[in-house]
């Protein structure tokens, strides 16, 4: 399982009002773990009142920039982006696991290939990464960049991104599509959705000669640019996705907990909720783990080694206390959150209520 | 561009996902179930087919049996691989089972799963000779070609990315099946064997494709982690197989 490491923060720059991008380095002992791919992401790790969250950013340095960068744009209400934006300093250590995911298509140097890169908002991250990589070790591809954002204050790395057009002339284009400003050429403006797909096509984009589309944004615009690309004769394995994590709030909530004294021995009444549908039924206290018994209540409840091995069976527990016999999947942050794996998990209080839908 | 939308519209919608942090609870729950089924699959299927490589008949079979045997194992590391990423613990989880464990050869569990080990239920019966191999390779293989066209297309991104690497070799070892059952239905006595086998291996292979109808498939299908129904795989595969034998006359 991927561990943790520290980083130092050795920079930090502000790149518009609402994101900064951040240099880190690893430790000499951790310095191959951190050998990144192009497009790949970091996840970090904090502690905010005493709950752990997590969250991932891209990596935004291309391979021979020899750092390792990421931009992180404040959401509302993100408590680790606002912290991030506000408080990270130089000096800094902050925790993350090694470079994971996999948003990107193996270099070739001899390769001559045309590549477009939809990106919206700080979707830009692993894409600048992968424009960059491509530029310096494809030195015959070309990279066309559409680029949407709100205005152009909340364009992210304008500026390198100018410095790339000139560095690499001819190879390197940037369609700037800003939501609120009005630019010399209509298609311009607004919202990359199926339209707007169209009028690219006709007129600044020539599908048949693209090799690879890679696309990272909020879900409409994904779907709309992938919908749009499959119209135009692009294979599925010609499309590169990174959906930027939305997924997850603010913060978590911590799981209520009321644990009842009871007689030993004695019943538990649990409530299992799946697929929106929640089920009341009578367990024992020992011998049958909430798996079983949602099983016995006919509920398709998913499940795989139940050996607490594989984690497929993970639920949350939202009320009462359970038990498990062996853990070999959940990480200690998901147990504190609530998690269990119930083909391990035994009740201990009165009644439990779980769920596989949170 | 900021605006975001529901993530289950999102994935009715045909939306791909990509990393362990942006997929729901119970997307999670389905995805690995689909990904350790195909893990144990493989594993078993693996486990299975060893055994075959000794009653391959000549070296020709002999390399075809073993180059099966290895790439269903590389196979199923390649998933469980993905199944780590969600915290799967993967050293554990490979020597959970006795992957070569069979059943009774007469034994009928229909398309009923093991406890705690998510293979086919067509793994769980033991092959009987060289024959029976080819011919379980085939029907096998010839499904696993028909779930690929699902498999391919499932709506989280780097698992889907590693199934169209596995889909050639998987389709390759249906065409070693056939060049092999080819030369068994050469005479007459190969070709009476291979009838007895097929009778024995159609019905349950058939049985993994699972029911019409079925009221998981509705929620796979809103996942975006299938979407074809069984029956229609099943009336592919039936039509595949009926095609392939009759232009080998059996």
């Amino acid at each position: 399982m991927a561990r943790f490491h520290p980083l130092k923060v050795t920079d930090v720059r502000r790149d518009t009002r609402d994101a900064v991008i951040v240099t880190l380095a690893p430790r000499d002992d951790d310095r191959t773990l951190f050998d990144f791919t192009q497009g790949q992401y970091l996840t970090f790790r904090r502690e905010f009142d005493g709950e752990e969250l997590r969250r991932s950013y891209s990596i935004c340095a291309g391979l021979d920039e020899g750092v390792l960068r990421v931009g992180i744009k404040r959401v509302e209400g993100g408590a680790f982006s606002t912290w991030a934006n506000e408080n990270l300093a130089p000096g800094d250590e902050i925790e993350a696991m090694p470079p994971m995911g996999k948003f990107f298509t193996a270099i070739d140097p001899q390769a001559e290939r045309q590549y477009v890169g939809f990106a919206g908002g700080s979707g830009i991250t692993p894409l600048l990464s992968i424009i960059k990589t491509v530029l310096a070790r494809e030195p015959a591809s070309q990279f066309t960049l559409v680029y949407a954002n709100r205005q152009i204050s909340t364009i992210m790395f304008r500026e390198e991104l100018e410095d790339l057009k000139n560095t690499y002339l001819g190879r390197f284009s940037v369609i700037h599509v800003l939501e609120q400003e009005g630019q010399e050429i209509d298609l311009f403006t607004g919202r990359i959705d199926a339209d707007k797909m169209t009028g690219l096509f006709t007129h600044w984009l020539d599908a048949s000669a693209i090799d690879t589309a890679f696309i990272c944004g909020p879900e409409p615009m994904m779907l709309a640019v992938a919908a749009s690309l499959r119209d135009h004769g692009l294979r599925d394995d010609q499309i590169k996705f990174e959906l930027f994590a939305s997924g997850q709030p603010g913060r978590a909530k911590a799981p209520a907990v009321s644990a009842r004294e009871v007689v030993p021995g004695t019943g538990t009444q649990a409530t299992v909720t799946l697929d929106g549908a929640t089920r009341s039924f009578e367990m024992p206290r020992s011998g049958q783990s909430i798996l079983d018994a949602a099983l016995a209540a006919q509920m398709d409840a998913p499940y795989s080694c139940k050996a607490g091995v594989c984690s497929t069976c993970r639920c949350k527990v939202l009320e009462g206390e359970v038990e498990m016999a062996v853990n070999h999947a959940l990480e200690d942050y998901e147990v504190r959150a609530g998690y269990v794996l119930s083909c391990q998990a035994t009740p201990l209080s009165a009644r439990v209520v779980v769920t596989y839908d949170e | 561009m900021s605006d975001t939308m529901n993530i289950d519209d999102y994935l009715a919608q045909g939306g791909v996902l990509t990393v362990p942090g942006n997929v729901p609870a119970r997307y999670r729950g389905e995805l690995m179930r689909l990904m350790s089924s195909f893990v144990d699959s493989e594993l078993a299927a693996s486990a299975g087919f060893a055994d075959s490589i000794n009653y391959a008949p000549a070296i020709k079979e002999r390399i075809a049996a073993s180059r099966i045997t290895m790439e269903k194992a590389d196979h199923a590391e390649r998933v469980l691989a993905v199944m780590e990423t969600f915290g799967t613990d993967a050293g554990r989880y490979q020597s959970q089972h006795d992957w070569a464990a069979r059943l009774d050869r007469d034994a009928d569990i229909g398309a009923a799963r093991r406890s705690g080990d998510m293979r086919l239920s067509v793994f769980n019966y033991p092959i009987d000779g060289w024959t029976d191999a080819v011919v379980m390779n085939v029907l096998q293989g010839l499904a696993t070609g028909v779930q690929m066209t699902e498999l391919t297309r499932v709506s989280y991104a780097p698992l889907a990315e590693v199934f169209r690497e596995i889909a050639p070799r998987e389709a390759r070892h249906a065409a070693l099946g056939l060049e092999g059952l080819e030369r068994i239905a050469a005479t007459p006595a190969g070709k009476a064997e291979g009838q007895r086998a097929l009778a024995y291996w159609r019905p349950r292979v058939a049985a993994t494709f699972g029911v019409a109808g079925s009221a998981r498939y509705d929620t796979l299908r809103k996942f975006g982690l299938r979407h074809t129904p069984n029956e229609t795989l099943l009336a592919r595969w039936d039509t595949l197989v009926t095609d392939h034998l009759a232009a080998l006359g059996l």
